[in-house]
């Protein structure tokens, strides 16, 4: 390559690292103001937020859904006991929730960086690129910052398979112990860490049948305990409620059209990802990240179909193709590769070339495909000068959010989330808070926050309700009860997810008020009905 | 009928089932190339089938091969080519 051509080389990957460092920003900027607000933003942050505070109480949030409060938990408890701690020093608050997620975002996009580093060609401007690239994707901005249990799954999945890629070539028992232990943290925070978990195994016994077999008999073996004192310490609670109730249906449509999004959105980085994938396969060795974005694709994929998933689920498939983009462009520019017949049919020396335009071009084109950026505010003349403006809308304000996500909220199962809350998203949320105060008696809200932050009981959790009631596993008669006899002082409705006999009752022996627009939502506020009669004895 | 059918199959799985067992027996050796060729071909195939089989099995069900099950099946042709380019790749490690 001559030096104009290098130069160019250079001023492209400066113009990759400046889109991909704004990326960067904004989803900093982003996570901050996250992070200041008080209540719900993500549907069942509160509830793992209730999760958390049961734990540090030493108490597992895996309960009788029958009796009030009519209250369990659906994921493992990891990330709930890491959260743990904060609340014997500040109480229950969603802001250090929010803050070990976002964290543990920067802790995978430097995984990334490092297993590009150590596994391409030592480079680390590319290495940077890559852990920037995980940053810049929209799934990724999504569930950073939440209060959910996501992202440190996909945290310590990475690192797991990051140790394992170098520790189980050298048979390094330490290095293998280490990540079969990241594993199992990665299943006991989300149970779809099983995914990396299959694909871990199979890796293994690629490269070594006989270890893979003892590794996987003691992996399973400690997975296999932690499961059965988790049943037994939860009195059987744990199966029902993290494992019978986690069935759901599969939407084709959505898993169809997730997979079409994914495609589009990180299409720049998953082309070259599939190349190297292929390059292994026939003229190379498979390594552990090919294998984990083919399951985490393929089967994270399909699970993001089933009812409750979400774009989350391709998250970890993400982490794997920002590794093998960034090898294959590594490889690519230092012209490194294994000896392969297959290979040296190939112009190597011409592909170096162009790979230097092409690798920060292919960069700049991901970072635009996933640009997503608020319209207002101090990002409003940085908007204008790119000639951005607001293309998504709230399901009842079309007029609002002022926000930009090229993925345009239009596939089911993407979380309609990433804007910015506004001073009224506070003023609304304390509204509601002070609602529940003017009653004494127990209030039933479909979001934990305004509970906790009123101090009072979380009553039920609504999906867990739906999901049990549809395997056949919760009656509710009690709180059905409960209802029918008023003896919640105020009921507050989200997105309407309890079983339909108990949203009867409550239409039944309650009525509608008030409604409160806050976080993108219209939350129904129901008082009791006056001189309603119940219908069943008590 | 039943017997022929648990023939056949032992005649796909066999071959892949003894080259597995002989790299298991290996201390420190992993799967060749063409062992793994043979495992997604058997495997690609068998999946096939047994895609194809819900509709003949399940006799009661509506709609014939449905979206999701095309995909399936795609996707096990796919393994089962991707296997038999394998095949001629000998011992190399996979």
């Amino acid at each position: 390559m001559t030096m104009p051509g290098m130069r160019l080389h250079r001023a492209l990957m400066l113009c990759a690292t400046i889109a991909l460092l704004f990326a960067c920003l904004v989803y900093i900027t982003y996570a901050a103001n996250l992070i200041a607000f008080p209540y719900d933003y993500d549907q069942g942050e509160g509830f793992e937020l209730r999760d958390t505070a049961l734990l540090s109480q030493f108490t597992l949030p895996y309960l009788d859904t029958e009796t009030y409060p009519f209250y369990s938990s659906n994921y493992p408890p990891l990330f709930h006991m890491l959260a743990a701690p904060f609340v014997w020093f500040f109480g229950p608050a969603y802001w250090y929730g929010r803050l070990l997620g976002f964290a543990a975002s920067l802790l995978i996009a430097a995984a990334v960086a490092h297993a590009v580093y150590r596994d391409g060609h030592q480079n680390r401007w590319i290495a940077l690129l890559a852990g920037l690239a995980f940053l810049s994707s929209n799934f990724v901005y999504h569930i950073g910052p939440l209060f959910r249990q996501n992202i440190m799954m996909v945290a310590f999945e990475t690192l797991a398979v990051v140790v394992l890629a170098k520790a189980f070539p050298r048979s390094d028992k330490r290095g293998i112990t280490l990540a079969l232990f990241f594993l199992l943290c990665a299943g006991y925070t989300k149970q779809l860490a099983a995914i990396t978990a299959l694909a871990a195994i199979i890796w293994m016994f690629l490269r070594g049948p006989r270890r893979a077999l003892l590794c996987t008999l003691g992996f399973g073996l400690a997975g296999g305990l932690v499961f059965l004192w988790l049943n037994l310490a939860s009195g059987g609670q744990w199966w029902t409620q993290a494992i019978v109730a986690n069935v759901n249906d599969f939407l084709y449509d959505q898993a169809v059209g997730l997979f079409r999004l994914w495609f589009g959105l990180h299409g720049f980085l998953l082309v070259p990802a599939l190349l190297l994938v292929v390059v292994e396969m026939y003229a190379d060795r498979l390594s552990i990240y090919s294998i984990w974005f083919l399951a985490t694709a393929a089967l994270g994929g399909i699970s993001a179909g089933t009812w409750g998933a979400g774009d989350s689920y391709l998250v970890t498939s993400i982490a794997a193709a920002c590794i093998l983009s960034g090898i294959l462009f590594s490889r690519m520019l230092a012209n490194a590769w294994r000896p392969s017949r297959i290979l040296q049919a190939l112009p190597l020396a011409r592909i170096a070339s162009v790979s230097l335009l092409l690798v920060p071009a292919l960069y700049l084109g991901y970072a635009r495909a996933t640009l997503k950026m608020p319209t207002a505010g101090e990002f409003a003349p940085l908007a204008q000068l790119l000639g951005i403006e607001r293309n998504v809308a709230f399901h009842t304000r079309q007029d609002e959010p002022d926000f930009y996500d090229s993925a345009s909220w239009t596939a089911g199962g993407y979380a309609r989330i990433g804007y910015f809350l506004t001073e009224a998203d506070h003023a609304a949320g304390a509204q509601i808070v002070a609602r529940i105060q003017q009653t004494d008696k127990p209030v039933l809200s479909e979001d934990a926050g305004f509970s906790i932050a009123a101090g009072r009981d979380v009553v039920t959790n609504p999906t867990q309700l739906r999901n049990l009631y549809l395997a056949g596993q919760f009656v509710g008669d009690e709180l059905a009860r409960m209802i029918e006899y008023q003896e919640f002082g105020l009921i507050i409705l989200r997105a309407q997810f309890f079983p339909p006999h108990i949203l009867e009752a409550m239409g039944q022996a309650y009525y509608h008020r008030e409604t409160l627009f806050m976080n993108g939502f219209d939350y129904l506020l129901l008082f009791p009905r006056p001189g309603y009669e119940p219908r069943v004895a008590s | 009928m039943r017997l022929l059918c648990i023939l056949c199959l032992q005649r796909f799985t066999a071959p892949a089932a003894e080259s597995i067992l002989r790299a298991m027996n290996a201390e420190g050796a992993g799967i060749t190339k063409r062992q793994l060729g043979m495992i997604l071909l058997v495997g690609g195939i068998i999946g096939f089938c047994a895609i194809l089989a819900i509709d003949i099995v399940d006799v009661g069900r509506e709609g014939g091969i449905g979206p999701a099950q095309t995909l399936a099946l795609v996707a096990m042709a796919l393994a089962a080519l991707a296997g038999l380019a394998l095949l001629p790749l000998g011992d190399a490690p996979a």
